[in-house]
């Protein structure tokens, strides 16, 4: 009963898609609102909750992670109402655009409640197969030419994580059975699987195939040229919701690995973040567009999510994962008003707005870049307060405090030079530049609003005692 | 006839990496597909497991004939260009695979000691793995890409075949849905009317 109240407004969007009703969008950006509904009763459920026997179970993870996506996927259908007022876009390709959003989310579900290996991997590949088709509504050879790449590199990606699952899972078969393939049972019976080293190896690898759908180094660009090829929203749903369903596979996964080898996963996960954080604080140093530079900083802050979580502080990871996941998506929404006059004009991107409409426009966006990079009262200035520590606490229980210390004061000056970056912007925006007038549309702010008040959500005390209660 | 169809699976791999025409390629892959189902068969009937034998039998029916047939007909609506010749040179491509099947047999040699079934098998998908990446890296063209994802998925289902003894039913079911999906997005990809807005 529950999984049909969580597909049906899906498949309802799908249905509608095929209407060439021009009032038919509206129904489609009402279907989004309904998703929410059978997500906040799931919240009320006792946890953990069987949905589908043991291969979809709620727990307090999933749930969490459902309910941000869901927001967000209704910020983005709010942003969709207007997309044709700031880009071209035919009718078709709207419509087009929303039977696949209705199958992405159709993946995601099944993704994110997952317990079971193989349905997360099923649901990941349907999701990144239908976002393929979304990049292309933008009829431009650009975009159709990332569609490509990205149906390539996405299809690598994901080969690499199926590759570590059947690793994984050919590691715990002996005892398990074809139960090796649940999540729960592999983490309870992780110490006892005979071969860690297969186990290991399978993880590795499944980490790699998550690590570049996330675009982690190597694969720091491809990403960013995606999400500037295709229109704003979908940016917003990569940001938002599918790599909220690549980093819940991780969690899961990386959960087990802890218990097989904790010193292990500890060290290659950090030297990879380490790295990619390294690569992309220059990157961002030299973007030149808000689209690269929204793009770029959600690789740096998802390598800082994945480092916090690997270092003993799923709090924070969590906290820093819904910060993320609410002001990403709010800023690639706002590109399309603050490009209104071109791609590339940084400068008094934030002037030209009038009315009590540009007035709140222009203050939330300056709330949300200011928040990115973790000024207070940010969540994000909390979670890595706490992530940091929690570092330093884990080091102090081994024999490399100097190390981690060393560690913790290379990633200040990287994210340094972000911050540096950031507020060199905002300040062209704001005080540098002509002043040309820009339109605001009531739906792009009602998603703007949206996001805001689901960041100070984040940071009431139910809220924190809920994401501490998560692991 | 396990050695066999496997070494007819890996054989039908190289020879694709030197294929010069699409539709020689297409016929690669379909060959390629049928001794993977033939070897889901074959093993299948050795452990006495029907999910293997129903595996076997979709296997050939949409990765033997179904694929290439829809890939064929695409390939005439849409009128790919059938001369594809590989950027890697076949001088160094003689070279690159054997180095590659060597490599890949030394790098799981740590796997293959803990796989008790079917163990030299892991080393042969892995290293069809690596060699489907090569087709999807030496071709410019859409096209041979795409069957180059194909065999990388062909080579994921050997290694879950041999590794595992075969995934449960549900998940390969699942695995093949994505492959319809990815076809039908495919399909999508290659219509170039709607550039019109």
């Amino acid at each position: 009963m529950m999984l049909a109240l969580l597909l049906a407004p899906a498949l309802f969007m799908f249905l509608v898609s095929f209407l060439h009703n021009e009032k038919s969008k509206y129904l489609l950006a009402f279907s989004s609102f309904v998703i929410l509904l059978p997500i906040i009763k799931l919240f009320t459920l006792v946890k953990p909750y069987a949905i589908l026997g043991t291969y979809l179970v709620a727990d307090k993870l999933d749930t969490y992670v459902l309910l941000v996506s869901s927001i967000v996927g209704i910020g983005v259908t709010l942003a969709l109402l207007t997309l044709d007022k700031h880009v071209k876009v035919s009718p078709k390709a709207n419509r087009r655009f929303y039977r696949f959003f209705a199958i992405f989310w159709i993946g995601l579900i099944f993704s994110i409640l997952s317990n079971h290996m193989g349905i997360y991997w099923i649901g990941l590949e349907l999701a990144t197969l239908s976002t393929v088709y979304m990049i292309k509504t933008n009829y431009t050879p650009a975009a159709h030419k990332e569609a490509w790449n990205y149906m390539i590199v996405g299809a690598i990606a994901v080969s690499l994580i199926l590759f570590g699952i059947i690793l994984m899972y050919a590691s715990a078969k002996p005892i398990l059975g074809e139960d090796a393939m649940q999540f729960d049972l592999l983490l309870q019976h992780a110490k006892e699987i005979p071969s860690p080293f297969l186990f290991e190896m399978g993880f590795a690898i499944a980490t790699i195939g998550m690590f570049i759908k996330m675009g982690f180094f190597p694969m720091n660009l491809w990403l960013a040229n995606i999400e500037r090829a295709s229109f704003y929203p979908v940016a917003a749903l990569f940001s938002g919701i599918l790599e909220s369903a690549v980093v819940v596979g991780f969690f899961r996964f990386s959960q087990i690995a802890m218990e097989v080898n904790y010193d292990h996963l500890f060290i290659f996960v950090f030297i990879y973040t380490i790295l990619t954080i390294f690569i992309v604080s220059f990157l961002i140093f030299r973007a030149k567009d808000f689209m690269r530079l929204f793009s770029l900083s959600g690789v740096e802050h998802m390598a800082l999510i994945v480092m916090f979580w690997v270092s003993g502080a799923p709090f924070a990871a969590l906290l820093h994962f819904g910060a993320h996941a609410f002001l990403k998506p709010a800023l690639f929404l706002s590109t399309g008003v603050l490009e209104s006059n071109g791609k590339y004009k940084i400068a008094g991107a934030l002037r030209g707005y009038k009315g009590k409409r540009g007035t709140i426009f222009w203050f939330l966006v300056s709330l949300f870049l200011l928040a990115i990079i973790s000024l207070p009262p940010s969540p994000m200035f909390f979670s890595e307060l706490y992530g940091f520590g929690a570092m330093i606490s884990t080091a102090k229980e081994s024999d490399h405090m100097l190390a981690m210390i060393g560690a913790v004061l290379f990633l200040l000056i990287l994210l340094s030079i972000i911050f540096y970056r950031f507020v060199s912007i905002y300040q062209s925006m704001k005080y540098e530049g002509e002043t040309e007038s820009k339109e605001v549309y009531p739906s792009e702010l009602f998603a703007l609003i949206l996001f805001a008040l689901s960041l100070v959500a984040l940071m009431l005390p139910d809220t924190l005692h809920y994401l501490k209660s998560v692991i | 006839m396990v050695d066999f169809l496997i070494g007819l699976f890996l054989a039908s791999l190289i020879v694709a990496l030197f294929t010069t025409r699409l539709y020689r390629l297409l016929l690669w892959y379909s060959l390629n597909s049928l001794t993977l189902g033939l070897l889901a068969l074959t093993i299948g009937s050795n452990i006495d497991d029907d999910g293997m034998l129903v595996t076997g039998v979709i296997t050939i029916l949409i990765k033997a004939v179904g694929i290439p047939y829809i890939l064929k007909n695409l390939s005439q609506k849409f009128h790919f260009v059938r001369q594809i010749t590989p950027e890697i040179k076949v001088q160094y491509a003689i070279m690159l695979v054997p180095a590659i099947l060597v490599f890949t047999f030394y790098l799981s040699e740590p796997i293959v000691n803990m796989i008790h079934t079917n163990a030299n098998y892991v080393a042969i998908s892995i290293s069809s793995l690596f060699l489907s990446l090569l087709l999807m890296m030496e071709h410019s063209n859409v096209a041979p890409k795409i069957i180059g994802f194909l065999t990388l998925e062909n080579s994921l289902f050997l290694l879950g075949i041999t590794a595992t003894n075969g995934m449960p039913m549900l998940v390969e079911l699942g695995i093949f849905f994505d492959l319809l999906m990815a076809i039908v997005v495919i399909n999508l990809l290659f219509h170039k009317e709607e550039m019109k807005v």
